[in-house]
């Protein structure tokens, strides 16, 4: 799967500058309602936050994944802020994030789940690609570097 | 020492974020190199996104390989975990 097939140019949101965790889930809210407009974004921050309750999705090294999963979407939307600095996020290694890759998931297709978060580990995997992201100055830069990397 | 064994996702998410998040955390626990093998793919233990590659969904079949001085703890706690189906509710 092609990450620039799942995140749209107007998801990719680079040197933003948030300072908790609950302003980060609260922008993806809002970018992902501008890309499902059928949902209210409350509906949207609710699906992050029980999600994040279960455990933080911030995966180490400065990365998280935030994402939810909605009834009655028929595929997956994906965006990509890289913030300017760490935000406390209660990662599995204690250290900040600044790379959010967040995703509203349709409830219930766990293969396709599956395959979706591989096709992010790929590429999040990669320190040179991670480092791209984090250097990136501005959208259209950040964007670019998701689709050479596909 | 170096111990192994082999263990079935059992629960319906397979091996998705939150589960890889918990395999982590716990062998970061164990003094011990540990690593995941699921057909040709293999994973540090240590590593969410390394565990989110093998794809391991419900029905597969993994390898735990833990070597080290806790090697046999680990691979009892991580056999524990997947075969209690990550302690999920589904």
């Amino acid at each position: 799967m092609k990450l620039s097939s799942i995140i749209s140019k107007d998801c990719t949101k680079a040197a933003v500058l948030f300072n908790s965790k609950k302003r980060v889930l609260e922008y993806i809210s809002e970018l992902a309602h501008e890309q499902l407009p059928d949902l209210n974004p409350h509906d949207i921050l609710n699906a992050l936050m029980t999600r994040e309750k279960l455990g933080s999705t911030g995966i180490g090294k400065g990365i998280a994944i935030p994402h939810g999963r909605i009834e009655g979407i028929s595929h997956v939307t994906a965006m990509l802020l890289v913030n300017k600095q760490g935000v406390p996020f209660d990662a599995i290694d204690n250290r900040p994030v600044d790379i959010f890759l967040a995703l509203i998931v349709p409830d219930g297709d766990n293969e396709q789940h599956l395959k979706t978060l591989a096709a992010i580990a790929e590429k999040l995997n990669n320190k040179e690609f991670c480092k791209q992201l984090r250097n990136a100055g501005n959208d259209e830069e950040l964007y670019a570097i998701i689709a050479s990397a596909d | 020492m170096r111990c192994e064994d082999t263990f079935l996702i059992q629960n319906k998410c397979g091996l998705h974020a939150r589960a890889a998040s918990v395999l982590a955390q716990l062998a970061v626990k164990f003094d011990a190199q540990i690593t995941l093998y699921q057909d040709d793919k293999s994973a540090d233990g240590n590593s969410v996104l390394a565990l989110l590659l093998l794809e391991s969904s419900q029905g597969k079949e993994v390898k735990v390989v833990c070597d080290g001085p806790d090697a046999q703890g680990a691979l009892q706690a991580i056999g524990e975990l997947i075969d209690q189906k990550f302690y999920e509710q589904e």
